[in-house]
């Protein structure tokens, strides 16, 4: 029903769009005891990310196809799980670390805004878009071994009955990593954990595949784009964290912060954070118009994307100790 | 241009929609139908208002990786993503619509699921698709384990219907329906055209379609809706004037205690219809321009609307008559 000449604009899907960069550049992922650590800790890290930033810049350059890419760089602390001093304390701090590695940080986001961003459960909304990956034999009904809160690559090892009198206790079987190349990697992810209170903790996981949606320029809710930069404009830094925008822009002339695919460089203890965040994005049902926002885009620009989403995000993992 | 609507084209699409009626005495407002269908958070509910009430539900997908049902046997394993979705008509009629569509071919192995999921909606065959087969078996139904849409559309009705909005005390007595299809694509050149309408044992019916090959399967699907949807109605109205008996209501055998139950039970059992039934009646109101003509073949033979229209003319008949006061009659009322 195109093209009529009425319309009603709640009667149609409509996504709104999202400024894209060629590559969104992660410069660290910072839990509150990495500043415990105190500066040294930052200005060490800083000092190892910096020359694998560079070659990143190189090979969004290479890909570019010679216009001038588009990278943007952003930094992730988290507040979700623990909280420690203020953004007045840390920002700054910070800062002045990057710009001595001679970094820039464009985006500072906090984690605890890929649980909540703002009034939207982003969080809860993406695990509302789980697709589980159907292992052979799935005719229509949902996996059988679905288990609420977990997320596997393939099917769980069946449940050890403990044996009847009599009777052989039932061999052990393996689980089945369902894209495996002949032997398994099988993963099995705790994307949350529920007090009996019914409060409900998102897993570090979950919160690192929703931070690469973000940073795809995949979430919408309602249509509207979710995590969107708000723009620093005070002088200072607040003393609350919750009082800190889910997402900052802190530098005006940044490149937007979405971007055709990510690269994250991080210590090498994140390693199986991101195997399960492959797990997830694997198996998450992006909303199809931003998807195809993507595509269009990228075609425009001949700019090649993965189909794959998980595909569209790579790492550097730097030797951490 | 979808990601996965562009090529490799789709040969074969196919469907279920199952059809009842809101299990709750007063209709849904259209606040509470985007509560009931509001299968994800951070997508909206379509509403629309024009030209009768009506929301939808977004997409939901189901994983799937076995063999599609053949009528000769053949077992072609195919792997990929049925989508789903629910509707709601004048808050009153609630349908659930699964479906998906099968290029000619895909590679012999399963790639990884990411590939399927950005493809919503497609499944996609190991090797080359005997498409003619398939569709055949896919109308007939499979075997146990083969592909099976009807379940998904079910699986979906059946979690609608326990939401907590929904009181269980439908105001009548209807039976749930299942309108499943397939489209084929037209030969190049010719429009899309109805092969076969059946209306099968144990509410279901079959409809075998032909398509152009730029047809969307949404919107194929949206199209079966509607003809399930009237269906439906026709199905449930003929079903009350069955179970009635015309002419004077014999005197009831012991006083009924209230002013409610005082009338005649022709008129109670065709008060519910006109409540609820008779003003849902409007073919293509929400089928995309391009499939609107295949209307005109059934309303050509056998004539759906012209059959509802000789339905409620009978009614509006028969509660005419009741409304006249019984020594006034001239006649009594028959059909």
């Amino acid at each position: 029903m195109t093209d009529a000449v009425f319309r009603e604009t709640t009667a149609e899907p409509r996504t709104q769009a999202v400024p894209l960069s060629h590559l969104s550049l992660e410069l660290g992922h910072f839990y509150m005891e990495d500043f415990e650590a105190g500066p040294e800790h930052l200005r060490h890290h800083f000092d190892r990310v910096r020359p694998w930033v560079e070659a990143a810049r190189t090979v969004a350059a290479d890909r570019a196809g010679g216009r001038r890419p588009r990278i943007s760089t952003c930094f992730l602390i988290d507040d979700y799980f623990t909280r420690f001093s203020s953004p007045a304390e840390l920002v700054p701090l910070l800062l002045a670390e990057a710009d001595r590695a001679g970094l820039v940080v464009d985006y500072l986001a906090r984690e605890s805004a890929c649980a909540d961003a703002g009034k939207v459960p982003v969080a809860e909304a993406v695990a509302g878009r789980l697709v589980e990956e159907p292992p052979p034999g799935s005719y229509g009904i949902r996996p059988p071994a679905t288990q609420t809160g977990w997320l596997a690559n393939g099917e769980r090892s069946p449940v050890a009955r403990a044996p009847q009198a009599m009777k052989k206790a039932t061999a052990w079987q393996p689980p089945k990593e369902t894209a495996a190349r002949r032997h398994s990697v099988f993963l099995d992810v705790e994307l949350w954990s529920d007090t009996p209170g019914g409060h409900r903790t998102w897993s570090c996981p979950f919160l690192a595949a929703v931070w690469q949606l973000a940073r795809l320029g995949l979430l919408r809710n309602q249509g509207e784009p979710v995590l969107v930069p708000h723009p620093h404009t005070a002088s200072g830094f607040p003393e609350d964290w919750d009082e800190l925008p889910p997402l900052i822009r802190l530098n005006p002339r940044a490149d937007p912060f979405a971007a055709y695919r990510t690269c994250s460089v991080l210590p090498n203890r994140f390693l199986p954070v991101e195997h399960a965040v492959r797990v997830i994005l694997d198996q998450t049902e992006v909303d199809p118009e931003a998807l195809r926002q993507v595509t269009e885009r990228s075609a425009r620009e001949a700019v090649a994307v993965p189909d794959s989403v998980a595909d569209r995000v790579s790492y550097v993992f730097y030797a951490g100790a | 241009m979808r990601p996965g609507e562009s090529a490799p084209h789709a040969v074969l699409a196919c469907g279920e929609v199952r059809t009842c009626l809101l299990p709750a005495q007063q209709a849904l407002d259209s606040r509470a139908a985007a509560q009931l269908l509001g299968l994800r958070a951070d997508e909206r509910v379509l509403l629309s208002e024009r030209p009768n009430l009506y929301g939808r539900s977004p997409d939901i997908l189901t994983g799937v990786d076995c063999p599609l049902p053949s009528a000769n046997g053949s077992r072609v394993r195919a792997v990929g993503t049925v989508a789903a979705r629910a509707s709601l008509t004048e808050g009153r009629v609630l349908q659930s619509s699964a479906y998906f569509r099968v290029p000619a071919a895909g590679p012999d192995h399963r790639r990884p699921w990411g590939h399927y999921l950005v493809r919503p909606g497609v499944v996609e065959p190991f090797g080359t698709l005997p498409r003619e087969a398939v569709a055949q078996g896919l109308l007939a139904g499979g075997r146990h384990g083969d592909l099976d849409v009807g379940l998904i559309a079910g699986g979906l009705l059946t979690r609608l219907l326990r939401h907590p909005l929904l009181d269980q005390r439908p105001p009548l007595k209807s039976r749930p329906t299942r309108l499943r299809w397939v489209a084929l694509p037209a030969d190049p050149g010719d429009g899309p055209s109805i092969e076969r309408f059946t209306l099968a044992e144990d509410e279901l019916r079959t409809v075998r379609l032909r398509v152009p090959e730029d047809t969307r399967s949404a919107d194929v699907a949206g199209l079966c809706d509607d003809l399930a949807l009237h269906d439906w109605l026709l199905t449930t109205v003929v079903r009350i004037l069955d179970g009635i008996r015309l002419g004077s209501a014999p005197p009831p055998a012991r006083p009924r205690p209230t002013a409610e139950d005082d009338r005649p039970p022709v008129v109670r059992a065709l008060r519910p219809a006109v409540d609820h039934l008779l003003h849902l009646w409007m073919p293509r109101a929400r089928v995309a321009e391009q499939l609107a003509p295949l209307w005109d073949v059934l309303e050509e033979r056998p004539g759906f609307t012209r059959q509802w229209q000789t339905l409620v003319q009978r009614i509006r008949d028969q509660l005419t008559l009741h409304a006249i006061p019984s020594p006034h009659r001239e006649v009594e009322p028959v059909p």
